[in-house]
């Protein structure tokens, strides 16, 4: 007598093919691992771009445009000291300028090559009176139009607000900061690194000239010790996803790609910032003058990210209260410091979200 | 179960860096491994000039003005090469990027008539 075999409970079947599912995600991750270790990193900021002017470790790009129509005011991007620009610039469909440009804004940006030894002797003067009011003069004479937005990320945003704040008389036509710290007694960890009881900043920079890059990557990585293993941990895992590999490539790569910091900016960072929290304090001194942040008068957008753990909102958040502008807005969005700006989470949050406000400030 | 342990270390070396004890012993270290280094540069470079060699600064130091004489050669090239008329067998294709017109408005908003 034969019995005809039971067909498998729903949950046998969902068990079954949970198995074969995993069997299968094994098989590709493994052959997908091999292609890891033999591919070449992603290509970065490939969107097509003219270097307009280049100074030491300065270099300004100016973009191509997509469109045939845009909007009057150009934009010019500041980018952060510690960082490379092409965060802003990952692949295409995936880079923030790519965006810019499609939604019809001229696009400039300030990207930072690692400074030589000759430039440890700038300082944030050099950056504020000099670097960036160059790039704007630079801008308006390219773009023959007077009025120039200006966009800062992280310490590209506090050297946006300096050189703001150094120019009453003129300034940006709008001025958008992403998560940029103005309290430095509120940074965490950092303030307590740089603690002036324990802190000898004068022997570090006496003794090294620039900040290395390892220096500057090892603080940032220690601020999460855990994070870069669990994300190997987890790459493994998701090895069988391309999509993933390909966007944890891309950030690894640029998280790892951090620069060093000229000495004497360094040192006034610290002493300044960390210090005197000169701007909060309202005692930044550029050049000789007082650079207030009640000074700047110009529209203001402030992005900060709910999950920042390097400008945690503590630190960000005295900034609207501190300009004296009447047109600003905050605004908090989900995501950390980078994802703020780049990848899946910064373009349906911040992106949408800035060009809303910018589009009618820019005609 | 990554992200627990994940939260769970940072957590835990977050508590234990943010400490004046962690600071100080942090720094004391770098401090004293940067006392070190230039007491070491200094020794060294005494060393090189009486063999007359060139120390690391020094070579780093030319190399450095190397590069800035590079770089004053190329921005000299580039303005040569941009007063030049392009023509003739062999000149370099300039492509001139047409600048898009400036008179974008807003999506939703209508322009000035």
């Amino acid at each position: 007598m034969t019995t005809e075999p039971k067909a498998p409970a729903p949950s046998d079947r969902a068990v079954s093919d949970r198995i074969a599912e995993e069997i299968e995600r094994t098989i590709r991750r493994n052959v997908k691992g091999l292609e890891y270790l033999a591919s070449p990193a992603p290509s970065v900021g490939s969107t097509p771009k003219d270097v307009i002017y280049k100074r030491g470790t300065l270099n300004l790009y100016h973009y191509r445009p997509l469109v045939d129509e845009v909007y009057r005011v150009p934009i010019l991007i500041v980018m952060a000291t510690t960082n490379r620009g092409y965060i802003l610039d990952l692949a295409p469909g995936q880079s923030f300028v790519e965006f810019l440009l499609e939604s019809g804004y001229d696009v400039y940006l300030i990207d930072w090559s690692p400074p030589s030894i000759e430039e440890k002797r700038l300082r944030l003067e050099d950056y504020t009176l000099d670097f960036i009011p160059e790039c704007v003069r630079i801008v308006r004479k390219d773009s023959r139009v007077k009025d120039v937005s200006v966009i800062g990320y992280c310490m590209g945003g506090v050297l946006s607000l300096m050189y703001a704040a150094s120019h009453p008389k003129s300034q940006p036509k709008n001025l958008i900061c992403f998560t940029t710290p103005v309290d430095f007694s509120n940074m965490h960890l950092f303030t307590k690194w740089a603690d002036r009881r324990f802190f000898d900043v004068d022997t570090l920079v006496d003794t090294m000239g620039n900040v290395p890059s390892e220096m500057i990557f090892g603080s940032f990585d220690l601020l999460r010790p855990a994070s870069r293993i669990a994300g190997q941990m987890q790459l493994w895992d998701s090895m069988w996803n391309d999509e993933h590999v390909k966007s944890y490539r891309m950030f690894e790569r640029w998280s790892t790609d951090t620069l060093p910091l000229a000495g004497e900016y360094f040192r006034d960072t610290v002493k300044e910032l960390f210090w005197k929290n000169a701007l909060v304090t309202d005692s930044l001194i550029l050049g000789g003058k007082a650079a207030s942040l009640r000074s700047i008068t110009a529209p203001v957008l402030h992005a900060v990210a709910q999950h920042d753990h390097i400008v945690p909102y503590d630190a960000a958040k005295a900034l609207i209260q501190l300009i004296g502008s009447q047109d600003k807005e905050e605004v908090v969005l989900k995501g950390g410091h980078v994802s703020v700006v780049a990848g899946a989470n910064a373009q349906k949050r911040l992106w949408p979200r800035l060009d809303s406000w910018l589009a009618p400030r820019s005609v | 179960m990554i992200a627990q342990w994940e939260k769970g270390i940072n957590t835990l070396a977050n508590t234990t860096m943010n400490s004046d004890e962690f600071s100080s012993t942090a720094n004391g270290s770098m401090n004293l491994a940067l006392r070190a280094q230039q007491a070491m540069g200094a020794a060294m470079a005494t060393y090189l000039a009486t063999l007359n060699l060139p120390s690391r600064a020094d070579v780093t130091a030319i190399s450095d003005r190397l590069q800035s004489i590079e770089a004053t050669m190329l921005r000299v090239a580039d303005a040569l090469e941009a007063r030049q008329p392009v023509a003739g067998k062999g000149a370099r294709r300039v492509t001139k990027i047409v600048k898009p017109r400036r008179t974008k408005r807003p999506p939703g908003e209508a322009a000035p008539q």
